[in-house]
């Protein structure tokens, strides 16, 4: 009862819908009147009378900023206001043979007339003609292009996405040239109309897919998009789970190496964040770099950052569960020197953690939102504060700075930010567990997540995908990144369309002659 | 009617999985008190004992394989209906139920004496066996999938640890422990054998797996490779304590974790026990929730339930109060019982009685069979 009421009175607010469908009349100042109506108290709004030819009467309607001026003035008016000689019987296909601009649409309807004006293309209305012109001349203010700075490479392209759609799907094009690269285009957003693009690669990615992720984003029923975030919780499979199930990426390479590997990127207008499906955990533990650097250093550098993030979920409740619980764990020598320096701790093992990655978290909050300059400064006054006084002060112990400053380098580590999120979440939970069951409690609260891990799917692709359940072939991009020569199978995701990617073992070696 | 019955789990798992699956389920409890039942009877000849063992092993998977054959979408706990009638089908799948749920207390008894004994000695049991509980409980809301992908991520390892048990303790093995073989003669070693079997004969779950399997020609190798797998590592574990304690391994009550006690790296690895405590806690984990499953798909499908998820917690709390305090009121009396009554307990319900249901299932299919002949020659 209530949520209908509340749907009512919203379709009594929008009253201005309703207009917006009704077809343009043939009368200029009737649809002069609409017009100004729906763009009451909007001074940005330029309406500009003229006479075409010394004739026909026509408005040319278009917001201030959005548009290029020069061109329209140029291209535009000085064609419109020539003087014509004797009767012009349509002035329609007249101004479209006059007018130098490549692109021109015509508009039927109030919807379509306010979609044109408000992306910037100025919309020519005539007296006696039921259709107006849109004349593509949109351009405003644009960030350029720039090197990302949430995912930054020592090798690899310096260029991001930014936040005009134009510029990103070009970015994506400039990368896959072939025509098979598709873009859809949808709006989504009842007063932003968002531009969204869902691209895929077809015959690599697999149609159910992109029918899922379009009937997906079809569903979303809300009044705003800013960010490509809001289209991820709106479409991911677990909402309420800690791990994401898209990635999020500001680099065209990264989107383009998902396109090829089957899977469907979606772009959203006015962030330089777009979205990759299906996803891994195992995708979040990868960096574009491991696919530009030598085979070997990669590989090293991936199963560290396995072991990493290994040691960011259980390194402080391992220092709990163990310095609480199973001393005999710890080698003598080590045992003597962790208990010399915990003597003069008050806190048991447990509040001595809490306090100090809490107070960690809340340091790095606070260098990420502060201003640069300031940023700096408060890590000074952390690293002194955690580093050294609290340590003098006698109120931690230095074994539990040291791994709190492991485990905060190794949730650093992490190639994607929203996964790294995850785990210092998880670390909570896993210190209580420690310090109430000691291993275990770390044991039940890792099986707990394995569990869970297991249960998560990002759009029915298994979160854990290559592992469970198994997927031997690929394998070889999991836990260690094989040499390009050796990659010749797709993943499993798309092998099922084009399953080769190169011809099969084809490493450049000497050829005959030369030997 | 038949098709939404067996359909209570709408999850796929492939015959490799099942195995995974299956292999901490059997091996979980037996490599903490297998190898101290057997030596007691079988001294230092045990390591022979699991091979003897391992017969009962590829003889229930080869049963319930071939029963599933003839009843390829239903679990014993369906097809006994259709064999011995739905009354008589009744009363016995209620003893199969209770089995379950008897063997799963046994575990978590067994799971959380070791535990206390080991590291948590103040902790009540309650606790010990109710967190556990609760993560299983998690698992099995999953479904059988989701039991299968946990398995694929923990088995590996717990199926390493006696192997690197066994190597990191190389140096301080004494092969000469085990002659001479066979001194007094065959039968301790068949006494020893007593108790693998019926551990073998745990492959009897594998019944409510096979008709979610996704490859249902592969159930049968999977089973004989998990079974062979199970030998090996019992072989290597006994192995183990026979190198390293001689005649009197069977001293101890978990032989394998007191020879892990023993594991010196370079002077500063030690007392490495909890490492594979908490590696053993994976294997446990798998077991419990694999008896759990089995206990509340069964009982679903017992009671011809759509759906078996809202039955999981209150059984989940049956099997905690179970497991605390009625199974045994002590472990040297839960020892006894696996050691006296378990191996006929267990043998009887889990091999014997399937073999008497095939047995009637071929006599009617073959009657059957000899029923429509006449009917098939008329049409």
């Amino acid at each position: 009862m209530f949520r209908r009421k509340r749907f009512k009175k919203l379709d009594n607010l929008n009253t201005q819908q309703v207009l917006k469908q009704q077809v343009l009349s043939s009368d200029l100042n009737d649809n002069l009147q609409v017009l100004r109506s729906m763009y009451q108290d909007c001074f940005d709004v330029v309406f500009r009378t003229l006479l075409m030819g010394g004739k026909t009467k026509a408005v040319l309607v278009y917001i201030e900023g959005l548009s290029n001026i020069e061109e329209l003035n140029d291209h535009v008016l000085g064609s419109l206001m020539e003087e014509t000689e004797g009767e012009i019987d349509s002035p329609q296909s007249a101004l479209r043979e006059k007018m130098t601009i490549s692109k021109l649409n015509e508009v039927k309807t109030f919807a379509d007339c306010i979609e044109n004006i408000s992306i910037g293309n100025p919309v020519l209305l005539l007296d006696e003609a039921e259709t107006g012109l849109a004349l593509g001349l949109g351009k405003w203010e644009k960030r350029s292009v720039e090197e990302p700075t949430a995912e930054s490479l020592v090798r690899g392209p310096r260029e991001g996405f930014v936040e005009t759609m134009g510029v990103n799907t070009s970015l994506l094009r400039r990368k896959i040239k072939s025509p098979d690269l598709k873009m859809k285009s949808m709006k989504i957003g009842s007063y932003t109309s968002t531009d969204i693009v869902i691209a895929y690669v077809e015959g690599l990615a697999d149609q159910s897919l992109i029918k899922e992720v379009e009937n997906r984003l079809k569903r979303i029923d809300i009044d705003s998009v800013l960010e490509s975030g809001y289209i991820e919780e709106l479409i991911e499979d677990s909402p309420r789970s800690p791990f994401p199930q898209l990635i999020n990426t500001e680099r065209p390479d990264t989107a383009a190496a998902n396109l090829l590997e089957g899977r469907v990127v979606i772009l959203v207008d006015g962030t330089p964040f777009a979205l990759i499906a299906p996803i891994g955990f195992f995708s979040l533990l990868q960096s574009p770099e491991d696919y530009y650097q030598r085979a070997l250093v990669s590989s090293s550098i991936r199963l560290l950052r396995m072991l990493f993030m290994g040691l960011s979920l259980v390194l402080p409740a391992l220092y709990v569960g163990v310095t609480t619980y199973h001393q005999e764990m710890v080698p003598t020598s080590l045992l003597i020197s962790v208990a010399a320096s915990r003597e003069s701790v008050p806190f048991p093992a447990f509040v001595e953690a809490l306090l100090m990655e809490i107070t960690f978290e809340a340091l790095r909050e606070a260098g990420v939102r502060l201003p640069k300059q300031i940023g700096a400064a408060v890590s000074i006054v952390g690293a002194l504060v955690i580093g050294e006084a609290a340590v003098s002060a006698g109120l931690v112990s230095a074994p539990m700075v040291i791994v709190v400053a492991i485990t905060g380098i190794s949730s650093f580590m992490m190639p994607h930010y929203t996964q790294g999120l995850a785990l210092r979440l998880l670390r909570f939970p896993l210190i209580f567990l420690a310090a109430t069951l000691g291993l275990l409690g770390i044991m039940l609260g890792i099986i707990t997540i394995i569990v869970h891990l297991c249960t998560l799917r990002s759009f029915g692709l298994p979160y854990l995908t290559p592992i469970a359940p198994l997927q031997g072939r690929e394998l070889k991009d999991t836990f260690f990144r094989a040499p390009w020569w050796m990659m010749n199978t797709r993943p499993h995701l798309t092998g099922k369309f084009d399953t080769y990617r190169k011809a099969s073992w084809k490493k450049t070696s000497p050829s005959k002659e030369e030997k | 009617m038949q098709w939404g019955r067996s359909m209570i789990e709408k999850g796929k798992i492939s015959s490799f999985q099942m195995a995974l699956i299956m292999y901490p389920t059997i091996a979980a409890t037996a490599l903490l008190t297998v190898p101290g039942i057997t030596g007691s009877y079988a001294e230092r000849d045990m390591w022979i004992s699991p091979i003897l063992g391992s017969v009962n092993g590829f003889f229930t998977a080869f049963i319930l394989y071939q029963l599933h054959r003839i009843y390829p979408k239903e679990s014993l706990i369906q097809y006994v209906e259709l064999i011995i009638g739905r009354f008589f089908g009744k009363i016995l799948g209620f003893v199969y139920l209770f089995f379950l749920l008897h063997l799963g207390s046994i575990i978590l008894r067994e799971y959380s004496t070791f535990v206390s004994v080991s590291f948590l000695q103040k902790t009540p049991p309650f606790v010990i066996i109710g967190g556990m509980i609760l993560v299983c409980a998690f698992a099995v809301s999953g479904g059988i999938e989701v039991l299968g992908r946990t398995a694929n991520l923990f088995v590996p390892i717990v199926f390493l640890l006696p192997l690197i048990t066994a190597i990191l303790l190389l140096k301080d093995f004494d092969p000469k422990h085990m002659l001479p073989i066979m001194e007094h003669g065959s039968l301790p070693v068949i006494m020893g054998a007593a108790a693998p079997q019926v551990w073998f004969g745990e492959t009897f779950l594998i019944t409510l797996i096979l008709p979610f399997l996704s490859d249902r020609d592969k159930g049968m190798k999977w089973s004989m490779i998990l079974v062979i797998g199970i030998m090996v590592n019992f072989v290597i574990t006994n192995l183990t304590a026979i190198f390293l304690f001689g005649g009197s391994a069977s001293g101890y009550a978990f032989p394998l974790f007191t020879a892990i006690r023993y594991i010196t790296v370079s002077t500063f690895f030690e007392h490495l026990e909890s490492v594979a405590i908490a590696i053993w806690i994976m294997g446990i984990f798998i077991k419990v929730s694999m008896f759990y499953y089995a206990l509340v798909l069964g009982t679903s499908q017992w009671l011809n339930l759509s759906d078996y998820r809202p039955i999981v917690f209150p059984f989940g709390f049956l099997l905690t109060v179970l497991g605390c305090q009625w199974v045994a009121p002590n472990f040297e009396e839960l020892n006894h019982f696996l050691v006296t009554i378990y191996p006929f307990y267990g043998t009887l319900l889990m091999t014997l009685i399937p073999v008497l249901l095939l047995l009637i299932a071929w006599f009617r299919k073959k009657q059957r069979n000899k029923e429509q002949a006449p009917n098939q020659s008329v049409q």
